[in-house]
């Protein structure tokens, strides 16, 4: 590698380098394992969990701005990187008195009331605590990024696997998409024009007239995106879950997201949490880091085959207990389900390849609707064999429409119904395998757990599972109350680590059906998205009626 | 039966701010079993979806009476309900863009003086000095108000639902009522999807939806429900004080407990449109236009998320309070217009006075239902509906 395709930037005080086209976190990572962040509330430490710029484990201030995810920002020539959150420094933070003062949280909701001359200081103490980051630097230069706006006839969100066959398949029936898709490096499909370093944050159903969709998003360097299609297909793939157990905030509690992803972190030798072909795919990439597999019910043959091969020792019919560790995980704590006893695995990072979510958000926000499968224990879409939604010309395609092993449609039949007009959707029954309810079962299980420490359901917000706990005590029921009683799901990651976890949790709280408890559309946009671009393509939506 | 009871003195429309204060005044007062339904769940409408926003400036010297005592009860809400609503006296920072906007605010300035309230007449430095990164040459000055502030909205409702309830007021959500049930003029009871309730009166505190239950009991009304918008950024450190609003196009904004920085605009929307709270691209980049432009310094930061609510907006943008003279035992609590919020803790005891046929201390002209039934025109209006 030449000089010419290296970058320089300063982290605090010491000037590193990182390779063309490298995130941040990627080169942050390769002087060994990044403690960026301390938590909002408690400054308990966190690392990197999920390497694809949801979580809240790599933020940090680039130029001035706050928040920034460092696994998703390319390094650029000259770039001033800051830590935020803690004094003096993520590691060693004398904020992280917090998390031991208050080892049931901090009532917000009921702490100290009285006497009314401590209340002021108390409210000044407590608004210190939030936000992570502090407020913008002014701005160098007033100039901002040139929006794109793109027409087309089919908007494909999302170029991996079935967004590209998606894609390939429409350019074969005589349609030229357009792609988009979040990651800069997307390879482009022939015949289709592709959009690539643009994440998609807000999707609206035609409204006031029109017959189009409007795609608001940005690019890699905060441009404004705005996309008019008249059909789109959404293909914006699944995600890896979170799990809660006593120390699942723990730096080196990732997701399978984060170990598959290029980011390169030094994770060592890891336990890996799950019994399908994620966990499988993640052994395989381990390879000698694969220091046991552990899951909730017995593990499928194919990752037994890898596992024999790699001589990596198997649990089945085991729960996970807790993260064992100060700061970063070193060991897994683990209960044999028949009652046969308690271990620790020693290691350095727990890989949680249990649950694979839909990236489903979009579709709700234009208006599809959902429904609560038990396996795996969670909502997805209501999309029908052909790829649509009930929504008219908005279809959805691989992980995000569906659980993972159930049938997907073909490219093809997908392309036809992208062409015709037809727009009810037929039902299709889900055609799943495993054990219904082994979530439920798995929480059922932990609960029973003795605390010892704090249980953080949002690592976003800092939100225990004490604090639910108390809302429905107190009669507060159902997730929309909950949400706005605790603040779990409202933080940074827009509840993607804990709704799904919260409504399997609130159902045995509140001793109802999962399906009760009831969901939440999360607001838009999707993810935090810069004013400067959304601002830059007012001048579009000045005119238009509300949905 | 979902009703613990066949009768009840009064029944109380709609579980938000306005509702819950009212039930709370009613059983403080001894008036004998209330019962509270709401279409939804707890802060399901304005009172969940509100900037949180608590002003004492005003055109009108009632509304400005009633924010008074309002700012006062907040200011004790954590000692007598046992939750934080955790009232931040911020103040209110209104901005004048140019020597037209900046005289209105002068007008208001001195009806907001001759209360006793010390509000300021500031320069476009000072503020600058208050409002960090402002735009140079975006204001010609403002008016500020210190003992203004802002509440977080939901804990005001949690709290209220306990104690009412802790004073053996019966609250069931998820029930709409459908109209009331009248005999010779006078309410006899209400009419709910989970069966009927009697009830000599019934209070229509329905916010967003007061004026389709008004019409559900044959009362014609000129409330109308508008569609606002309000968006969130990521948290950050504390760095600004007040509520800044903006008389041009209704922009405000303020930095919340938890850092986010939480505003909205006055975007048109055509009333009677779909009764959805998505948010809509049209607010979002809006909002986001302004904010950059006054701020240029938030420019690099996150819109978190965004949500709508509605607005129960009364002709002359003071609220409707007070027994309906077309029906007895009906009585108004809406047509806050978005400021239901502001005014709750007094306008709800006025409310209860209502309900209990005891003498209300408000001018009729600025606050009775009647005001709409005459032939002349109002003769009040309060045209200070921002924020």
């Amino acid at each position: 590698m030449g000089r010419s395709t290296s970058r320089q930037f300063r982290f605090g005080r010491a000037q590193l380098e990182a390779r063309d086209g490298e995130s941040l976190l990627a080169a942050l990572a390769r002087r060994g394992w990044p403690s960026l962040v301390r938590s909002v509330r408690y400054h308990r430490p966190r690392g990197p969990m999920c390497g694809v710029g949801d979580c809240t484990g790599c933020l940090v201030r680039v130029n001035g701005v706050p928040n920034q995810r460092a696994c998703r920002r390319p390094v650029r020539e000259g770039d001033q990187v800051l830590t935020e959150n803690s004094w003096p420094s993520p590691r060693h933070d004398l904020f992280g008195i917090a998390d031991l003062l208050l080892p049931h949280g901090l009532d917000t909701v009921h702490g100290l009331r009285r006497p009314a001359f401590l209340t002021g200081t108390y409210q000044r103490a407590v608004r210190r605590l939030a936000g992570y980051g502090h407020a913008p630097d002014p701005p160098a230069s007033a100039t901002a990024a040139e929006p794109h706006r793109r027409e087309a006839e089919v908007l494909v969100v999302g170029a991996g696997r079935s967004g590209r066959a998606s894609a390939e398949a429409l350019v074969r029936a005589g349609l030229r998409p357009l792609l988009l898709e979040r990651r800069a490096d997307a390879v482009p499909v022939d015949g289709a024009e592709t959009l690539a370093g643009t994440t998609a944050s807000m999707l609206a159903p035609p409204a006031g007239g029109t017959d189009r969709f409007s795609l608001l998003g940005f690019d890699l360097d905060g441009a404004g995106v705005v996309v008019r299609a008249r059909s789109v297909v959404v293909a914006t793939g699944g995600y890896d879950a979170g799990l809660l157990f006593e120390g699942s905030d723990r730096p080196g509690v990732v997701t399978g997201d984060l170990a598959l992803s290029g980011v390169g972190l030094p994770l060592g030798p890891s336990v890996i949490v799950g019994s399908g072909e994620r966990a499988r795919t993640v052994v395989e990439r381990l390879g000698k880091d694969a220091a046991a597999v552990v899951a909730f019910g017995d593990i499928g043959p194919e990752l037994v085959r890898t596992a024999a091969e790699l001589e990596v020792p198997l649990y089945p019919r085991s729960r996970v207990v807790r993260a064992v560790g100060r700061g970063r995980v070193r060991a897994l704590e683990v209960a044999r389900r028949d009652g046969a006893g308690r271990f620790r695995l020693a290691c350095s990072a727990v890989v949680l390849a249990h649950r694979r979510l839909p990236n489903d958000q979009l579709l709700f926000q234009a208006g599809a609707a959902r429904s609560w499968r038990d396996t795996p224990g969670a909502y997805f879409p209501e999309v029908d064999r052909r790829g649509r939604t009930g929504v008219a010309r908005l279809f959805a395609v691989g992980s995000a429409a569906r659980p993972a092993g159930s049938a997907a449609p073909s490219a093809d039949e997908l392309a036809d119904a992208v062409r015709g007009q037809e727009t009810t959707l037929a039902p299709s029954p889900p055609e799943l395998g495993g054990r219904p309810g082994e979530l439920l079962a798995y929480y059922r299980e932990l609960l029973r757990e003795r605390r010892r420490g704090k249980w953080v359901l949002c690592p976003c917000e800092d939100v225990l599972l004490e604090e639910v706990e108390r809302a429905v005590e107190r009669g507060f029921r159902g997730l929309e109350v909950v949400k706005r009683y605790t603040g779990v799901g409202t933080g940074l990651c827009q509840g993607r680590y804990c709704l799904p976890e919260a409504i399997v949790a609130l159902a045995i709280l509140e001793g109802r059906p999962p399906t009760e408890v009831g969901f939440i559309t999360q607001r838009p946009p999707l993810v935090p998205t810069p004013l400067s671009a959304l601002a830059a393509v007012a001048g579009e939506f000045a005119t238009e009626l509300p949905p | 039966m979902t009703f613990a009871r066949r009768d009840y003195r009064a029944v109380v429309v709609g579980a938000g701010i306005i509702g819950l204060y009212t039930a709370y005044h009613l059983a403080r007062r001894g008036a004998g079993p209330v019962l509270v339904v709401d279409r939804g769940f707890l802060s399901s409408g304005g009172s969940g979806r509100n900037g949180g926003g608590v002003r004492q400036q005003w055109e009108t010297r009632g509304t400005i009476r009633l924010a008074r005592e309002a700012v006062a009860a907040y200011r004790r809400f954590g000692r007598d309900f046992g939750t934080n609503v955790w009232f931040r006296q911020g103040g209110y920072l209104f901005l004048a863009e140019g020597p037209a906007e900046l005289e209105r605010l002068a007008r208001v300035h001195e009806v907001v003086r001759s209360e006793g309230l010390p509000s300021q007449l500031l320069t476009a430095e000072q503020v600058a000095e208050r409002v960090p990164g402002i735009a140079p040459g975006s204001v010609v000055g403002g008016s500020f108000l210190a003992s203004d502030g802002t509440v977080y909205p939901f804990p005001a409702v949690w709290g209220l639902y306990e104690a009412v309830r802790a004073l053996g007021v019966e609250v069931v959500l998820g029930v709409s009522a459908l109209g009331v049930r009248a005999e010779q003029g006078r309410v006899q009871g209400v009419e709910t999807s989970a069966g009927p309730a009697g009830a000599p009166t019934v209070v229509n505190a329905a916010g967003g939806w007061s004026a389709e239950f008004s019409r559900a009991c044959g009362l014609e009304v000129p409330n109308v429900a508008t569609r606002h918008e309000i968006l969130a950024t990521e948290p950050m450190k504390p760095f600004l004080d007040p509520m800044v609003v903006r008389a041009s196009d209704g922009l405000y904004f303020s930095q919340t407990m938890r850092g986010e920085l939480v505003g909205g605009l006055t975007v048109p929307h055509e009333p009677g449109t779909r009764r959805g709270v998505p948010s809509s691209p049209r607010f979002v980049t809006a909002m986001a236009r302004a904010l950059v432009g006054l701020l240029p310094r938030l420019r690099g930061l996150g819109v978190l998320r965004a949500w709508a609510g509605f607005y129960d907006d009364s002709p002359d943008g003071l609220p409707v309070i007070g027994e309906d003279p077309r029906l007895g035992g009906f009585v108004h609590a809406n047509g806050f217009g978005g400021h239901g919020f502001m005014l709750a803790p007094s306008a709800s005891e006025r409310v209860a006075r209502a309900v209990l046929a005891e003498p209300v201390d408000l001018d009729p002209k600025e606050f009775s239902p009647a005001r709409f039934l005459g032939s002349g025109a109002a003769p009040s209006r309060e045209r200070l509906q921002l924020g």
